[in-house]
């Protein structure tokens, strides 16, 4: 690599430099900057009426300075892991049920014909027309107790002698919009790699005696985990910190990490905690897409 | 040009227009919806506003920072319609920054039809927090998303103050809500009006004005049933929301003009007809409609008056173990 670099002419390094440079400046001021900022909050204590006390104080009496104590609070019971865990098992399952959901549909659309295929690509895409609030109030109306989904749903248990159940405000309703929200970022990496796949790898398959599973399960699915990780990071990580689902469609027990880290700043008014989860909850997902990226660096062999 | 930064849907528009013709000037609103905001956006730096609106806390919290310019009583002549138990208050004792305006309690709203027959007892907050009468209507009742009502609320039922801010009785208000819990259908502090108006929730911790409109909603759509509100005998929360003079407020002139003006009776009661706001006016109280006035919740008897509490501001240790209680709360 070094050699080529070396060898670059003027006016591709500029070319290099102007390409790069726009998105490089736009991590650094919205990114990077922030994040220092964060970290450096959460080793301040919190200001009287919100925001942070002051670093140096005139009058020695007023709080001041540094302090630990905010990471201390949090390691110093168990309480806030268990909602880094609660959040994580829901990012996880939200994301296994986006992709059980997904890999047929983009391989239904891989395979289909070209201008079917661009259609259907526009229907994956057209939730994005509309903020996804709005679709999170609708589903409050569809899975409201007076509306037909649920209504039908309890006739259904009742003939089975089971009590009625509500969808509304529950983690159930939790999830399904969590799904709803999430299952394009699935679909359109996963349709981007199942499109690459040469037709003739299964046919060679086919004529080495595979049968349509095995076709399935030795060639198309080994040459699509970059997909299926590409899609899962997409979605996991922006699930993982999802806090107006659970609040709009939760019940008394549905709280993530997200909701946690916005009470600090809204009601509980401590900056310093609240910034104190946000780096917990960064370095917990960086964490974990290093360990994706390690395995998916394993299992990519094929493609 | 009177510069106001007011709640939202907080004036009536005839009441602006009425004086906007009286004093020949415009008045400019700016809007937000909670003290927090308000709060943050004057600390980033927002100046220019003549009056603003803050509850009791805001108002201290003004105070402390000395970014309030004070009273000038001269000039306010209508002051003596003030009920006085709404003045001298601890947030500005005699009244030097603050005039009140208009206050919401938080009480218990309920479906009139749906707990017909129930044999609830509406008028305490255990129906909110006990079991037995919870069973009936599991599924069905929201309180607040909000750490400090909900905790007032239970260390109100416990005979408790809603400012008491010792840990053993806030842990007896956790163990309470954590208990009551499995009944209540959510947290909730933003649909609880609708779900009130459409028939799924039939019972709600929820503030006054919210549980005036949602009634207004039913009706107009002809629902069949009232939205009613009650006020619990073992007393709830009052937030009582303040006309104040800002400092970078470059007409003081015109907004104690627009003080004195609000102190009016007649345009008092237009909020009151409009939000169903409590209102401490007392030259006010003919030109309401007879219905809200007659409304013991909203406006209570001397003996129910004084139950009510205003929340004060914790300080910050205090808020980080409430809020540490009440993840506990939300995860249990």
């Amino acid at each position: 690599m070094s050699e080529r670099h070396d060898k670059e002419s003027p006016s591709a390094r500029i070319t290099r430099w102007l390409v790069s440079g726009p998105p490089l400046l736009f991590l650094l001021l919205l990114v990077a900057i922030p994040g220092v900022i964060m970290v450096f909050a959460s080793f301040r204590y919190p200001g009287e009426f919100g925001g942070l006390a002051p670093l140096v104080a005139a009058d020695p009496q007023t709080l001041h300075g540094l302090t630990i104590e905010t990471y201390r609070f949090f390691f110093g019971d168990f309480i806030y892991a268990e909602v880094f865990i609660k959040s994580f098992v829901m990012a996880l399952a939200t994301t296994l049920i986006c992709l059980v959901m997904a890999y047929p549909l983009a391989l239904l659309i891989a395979r289909s014909s070209k201008q079917i295929r661009n259609l259907m690509m526009l229907l994956v895409i057209l939730p994005f027309t509309s903020n996804f609030l709005i679709g999170i109030y609708a589903w409050m109306i569809i899975l409201g107790p007076q509306a037909a989904l649920n209504q039908t749903i309890n006739v259904l248990l009742g003939v089975f002698g089971i009590a009625p159940v509500q969808l509304l405000f529950s983690p159930v309703a939790v999830m399904i919009a969590m799904v709803y929200v999430y299952l394009p970022f699935m679909v359109l990496p996963l349709y981007t790699n199942l499109e690459k796949h040469d037709p003739v790898l299964l046919d060679a398959a086919q004529d080495l005696g595979a049968n349509a599973w095995q076709r399935f399960w030795r060639v198309t699915f080994p040459l699509s985990q970059p997909g299926i990780f590409a899609g899962s990071a997409l979605v996991f990580i922006p699930a993982i910190g999802m806090f107006a689902v659970p609040e709009l469609l939760g019940g008394t027990g549905d709280i993530m990490i997200g909701n946690l880290i916005k009470e600090q700043f809204l009601g509980t008014r401590d900056w310093p905690f609240g910034s104190t989860l946000a780096i917990l909850l960064t370095l917990a997902v960086l964490l974990v897409v290093w360990i994706v990226a390690r395995l998916s660096a394993r299992g990519g062999r094929y493609a | 040009m009177l510069h106001l930064y007011n709640w939202n849907n907080y004036i009536s528009d005839t009441t602006i227009e009425r004086f906007e013709k009286q004093c020949a000037c415009r008045v400019v609103q700016d809007y937000y919806s909670d003290n927090e905001e308000m709060l943050a956006k004057l600390a980033a730096g927002a100046t220019g506003y003549d009056l603003i609106v803050p509850t009791g806390n805001a108002v201290e919290a003004l105070i402390r920072q000395q970014a309030l310019r004070p009273l000038d009583k001269r000039l306010l002549p209508n002051l003596k319609n003030i009920d006085p138990a709404y003045l001298d208050t601890w947030f500005d004792p005699g009244n030097q920054y603050s005039v009140p305006y208009a206050y919401t309690i938080t009480l218990i709203g309920y479906n009139s039809e749906k707990l017909r027959g129930m044999d609830l007892p509406l008028d305490s907050w255990a129906v909110v927090f006990e079991p037995r009468y919870l069973e009936k209507l599991k599924g069905h009742v929201t309180v607040l998303d909000s750490q400090r009502e909900l905790l007032a609320a239970a260390l109100k039922y416990l005979g408790y103050s809603a400012n008491d801010d010792d840990e053993t009785h806030w842990k007896q208000a956790r163990d309470l809500i954590i208990r009551a819990k499995p009944y209540w259908a959510a947290f909730n502090a933003s649909s609880y009006i609708k779900e009130l108006t459409v028939g799924n929730i039939w019972l709600v911790h929820g503030y006054s004005n919210d549980i005036f409109q949602a009634d207004l909603d039913a009706q107009n759509a002809a629902r069949g049933f009232r939205i009613l509100a009650s006020l619990p005998k073992e007393g709830a929360v009052l937030a009582l929301d303040s006309m104040v003079l800002h400092k970078s407020g470059p007409r003081p002139d015109l907004a104690h003009r627009f003080i004195d003006f609000m102190l009016d009776g007649r345009n008092s009661s237009e909020l009151t007809n409009l939000i169903g706001s409590g209102n401490p006016n007392l030259a006010a109280r003919p030109f309401i409609q007879p219905e809200i006035a007659h409304n013991t919740a909203v406006f209570p008897g001397r003996a129910q008056q004084a139950r009510l509490e205003m929340l004060r501001d914790l300080d910050r240790n205090r808020r980080r173990v409430l809020s540490r209680i009440w993840t506990e709360i939300k995860l249990r």
